[in-house]
């Protein structure tokens, strides 16, 4: 196991330096960034001594093999807007969004399970139609909408829950206070509840299809009849036999779940005004402010990475096949 | 019995959940002691010298104090300093400080003081890159700042500048003995000002909370929360969560004056807005960059275009159209708006060499805008796009993405040949919005105009010994921008302020939000 994990960080290394040149790139393609940062009455000696100042100046190559060096050495350099390191800017931002992502996640994977199951059982029911229904429509509705209308119905006409903002948990937390953090709790779920929600929405509806029809291909084996023609309680029969095996493509999609969690509530966070690091680096790249984008970008990126190699190491504990087609080989 | 428990298992649920919405509703909501405004862009420093944004800038100014200050109206009034003083060659400002001034941690603010931000500014060691040293620096000439006793503080200037007085107005002040402590680092987050409050805390990309620090202001508290999209801060202000929120939506006006919570503030902001003739040697290869070339044919296309109409369809507002580039108070009474007569405008093409060729088209010409940054600009540019169309420009409208495509374009002078754009102007001083285009080879040229009968004039503006003279000189100039100059000249961009009813506060036209200018009703 320790060699393939050793196999894994080292691929991941090389996966991260893709993700470097290519956001890189991506950033200097649309021309030089110094204009951003300069008044638009400078001159053209001012403007020079800018780009010279944030090194925009040098060579495209020189930048990027600087920007390597620095990050082998954990800089990942000043934020071109903010004017502080970009590392602590993002890791500033990254506990809010951990937490809407973590909220996201139970709610979601909690309710697709069992409505997964359920709709399994209940084939060919109005349960089962109805589930399948909202399931489609909840892949259907864009979550900027969904958000939206949450705000309208939920936050203003019925007033339950807050329009926008967030109150920290982590944060306060991971900065040994304790008492604040378990003080703040309850309006920190309070306040995640709607963009939560709406996060969470999407991913639910894809879970609750990929549960149902896992859990169909499943109870249609032979070994789940037989269980039954032993008699054993249909209880027993759904959790213990159907369910367990499953898993296997529910923890696939589950595992990477969160991955995009993380990565992909910019729009979300933009609606609820949440301080999290998708409006950070949308932001970031509309200031192109590349060292911010970059640092965010890698960490996102080590996140899945992470992520994935839980996953396949999760996959091979529950099922023993994998584990055994890799000490073959 | 089962179906029972589970009742009254259910009912208490929803007691407990609603007691607990009850409690935690006390969410960040204004209230009698505080102000909550809502605004659209997040803000990223607390160095005045590198701030360089209108929202930033607007919140340092809550912080940070200046000497003099420039009204609603534009009217020069004292602030740190009680009196200002200009030499006779133009070239020294000397202030008068107020006595007993502090920092908000207690240090005296003195002349010397007010010198240290000036020259820290100038410091190149920092490598400042703000609305201080890049503008209001560059454009008076800023040469140092001296205390000549504890009151007063003289700023000089390398050259002679009429509007240097209000240009200064933008310079924030601080003490020194707290900043010569402090790291670049810290003086970004944690400030030391000399304004009316001071910062309590600020979570980035969320909030940012004042406290009261003088006698100015009705309301203790003043919380500035980020929230980015239209529609969430309308909300907001609807619910009562928000007192003032900026940049609404034009399609949420009526949603908000229909409540009963708040009411939207329109206001004729200062922003000029206009499409740009770019008249580069790059362009003059092409057809369209040729013809505009022709001072008749860029007062031809003046006819085509139906300005009122665009205010009302795509802005939701009346405006009458602009005369030229600066704002109306300072306009050339003499001057009307262009009538929307596209005829006119087509035989003036003809008469300019330009009649409508194979397919009823005169020249092709590229439009360029950005997206996303004025008021419904998108549209507005294909709107201008049509009415060319209408008078046989062939023209190609292209909307590009505005920091990393437009702005470069832009800032290079390479935009166009047709290029939408809008530029901050004021109220005070007509020579302000004029100085966009000072020299040829100013960078805020976005044209390439070189017309020597504007340019030539501007010496003897800068020298007019008496303000009956230099208004002579502005109409003329004016007069030449009007009839031969690079800008179609198009409106006053319209702002619209979300307002709670449970205040009074009045927007500005300068697109400056002074929250402290807010009290509460009754």
């Amino acid at each position: 196991m320790w060699t393939y994990i050793a196999r894994r960080l080292l691929q991941s290394l090389v996966v991260v330096i893709g993700v470097t040149l290519v956001s890189f790139v991506a950033l200097q393609i649309g021309g030089d960034p110094t204009y951003l940062f300069v008044s638009e009455r400078a001159t053209a000696q001012e403007i020079e001594v800018v780009r010279h100042a944030l090194g925009f100046d040098r060579p495209l190559h020189v930048q990027y093999l600087s920007f390597l060096s620095d990050l082998a050495r954990g800089d990942f350099g000043q934020s071109l807007s903010y004017r502080q390191p970009a590392l602590g800017i993002v890791l500033g931002a990254l506990p809010a969004t951990i937490e809407l992502a973590v909220f996201a996640f139970v709610v979601a994977i909690g309710l697709a399970i069992p409505l997964g199951v359920v709709a399994a059982l209940k084939r060919g029911t109005a349960v089962d139609g109805s589930i399948t229904i909202l399931g489609l429509l909840g892949q259907s509705i864009p979550n900027f909408w969904m958000g939206i209308m949450l705000i309208l119905f939920f936050g203003l006409y019925l007033r339950w829950f807050p329009i926008s903002g967030h109150v920290p948990f982590l944060t306060p937390l991971l900065a040994g206070d304790v008492v604040t953090a378990v003080t703040n709790l309850p309006r920190t779920l309070y306040f995640l509840v709607m963009p939560g929600l709406t996060v969470a929405t999407y991913s639910l509806a894809r879970n609750t299809r990929l549960v149902r029809s896992s859990m169909l291909e499943v109870l249609g084996q032979d070994y789940v009849r037989t269980a039954r023609a032993k008699g054993l309680a249909e209880t027993t029969v759904v959790v213990h036999h159907a369910l367990r095996n499953a898993w296997m493509p529910v923890v696939t999609m589950v595992g990477l779940e969160f991955g995009f969690l993380l990565g992909g509530v910019v729009v979300t966070e933009t609606v609820f005004s949440y301080p999290g690091i998708g409006r950070l680096l949308f932001n970031a790249i509309n200031q192109r402010d590349i060292p911010l984008v970059q640092c965010g970008v890698i960490l996102l990126a080590a996140n899945f990475i992470l992520l994935n190699t839980l996953v396949d190491l999760v996959y091979a504990r529950l099922d023993p096949r994998v584990a055994l087609a890799r000490s073959r080989r | 019995m089962r179906n029972l428990r589970y009742v009254v298992a259910l009912g208490a649920a929803l007691a407990l959940i609603g007691g607990a919405l009850m409690v935690m509703r006390s969410g960040p909501r204004a209230t009698t002691s505080t102000v909550v405004v809502g605004l659209s862009a997040d803000i990223t420093t607390f160095e005045p010298a590198n701030i360089s944004s209108r929202d930033n800038m607007n919140i340092a100014h809550h912080i940070f104090d200046s000497l003099f200050e420039l009204d609603a109206n534009g009217t020069h009034l004292p602030a740190l300093a009680r009196e200002m003083a200009i030499s006779e060659d133009g070239l020294a400002y000397t202030y008068t400080l107020r006595e007993g001034l502090t920092c908000h941690d207690g240090e005296a603010l003195t002349a010397e003081d007010a010198a240290y931000s000036f020259n820290r500014i100038a410091d190149p060691a920092n490598r400042f890159t703000g609305n201080a040293p890049g503008f209001v620096f560059t454009s008076v000439g800023f040469k140092q700042a001296e205390a000549l006793d504890p009151l007063h503080v003289r700023i000089t200037i390398a050259r002679k500048n009429p509007i240097a007085f209000g240009l200064l107005t933008e310079i924030s002040i601080h003490c020194k003995d707290s900043y010569e402590k402090m790291s670049l680092d810290q003086a970004a987050t944690a400030p030391v000002g000399s304004g009316p409050y001071r910062l309590v805390s600020w979570t980035r990309g969320s909030e940012i909370v004042l406290e009261k620090a003088g006698n100015v202001g009705a309301f203790d508290r003043i919380v500035w929360r980020i929230i980015p999209e239209a529609s969430t801060r309308s909300a907001e202000l609807i619910a009562g969560n928000v007192d003032i929120i900026t940049n609404v939506a034009p399609d949420q006006i009526d949603a908000i004056n229909g409540s009963a919570a708040a009411a939207v503030q329109a206001i004729t902001s200062t922003r000029r807005m206009y499409l740009g003739f770019n008249q580069a040697e790059s362009f003059r290869q092409t057809p369209g960059g040729r013809a505009i070339q022709d001072a008749r044919v860029r007062r031809a296309l003046q006819y085509a275009i139906d300005v009122p109409t665009i205010c009302k369809q795509l802005l939701h507002v009346e405006c009458e159209r602009a005369t030229g580039l600066v704002n109306k108070v300072n306009a050339n009474p003499r001057l009307t708006p262009y009538p929307f007569e596209p005829a006119t405008a087509e035989r003036l093409l003809d008469q300019a060499g330009w009649p409508r060729g194979a397919g009823g088209v005169r020249f092709p010409i590229t439009l360029q805008a950005g997206r996303g940054r004025y008021l419904n600009d998108a549209n507005v540019v294909q709107a201008i796009g049509q009415y060319l169309k209408d008078v046989g420009i062939d023209v190609n409208v292209e909307l590009l993405e505005w920091a990393s495509v437009y702005t470069p374009l832009i800032r290079q002078r390479n935009a166009g040949p047709l290029f939408f754009l809008g530029t901050g102007g004021a109220l005070w001083s007509p020579i302000y919005d004029m100085n966009d285009i000072a020299r040829v080879d100013s960078g805020t040229n976005y044209a390439n105009w070189s017309d020597p009968r504007w340019f030539g004039r501007w010496d003897a503006l800068i020298d007019a010994a008496t303000p009956e003279e230099s208004r002579r000189l502005i109409d003329e100039m004016l007069q030449v921008f009007y009839d031969d100059g690079p800008w179609l000249h198009l409106y006053f961009q319209p702002d619209f302020y979300g307002v709670s009813k449970r205040i009074t506060w009045q927007a500005r036209p300068d697109e400056r939000v002074y929250a402290y200018e807010a009290t509460p009703k009754g």
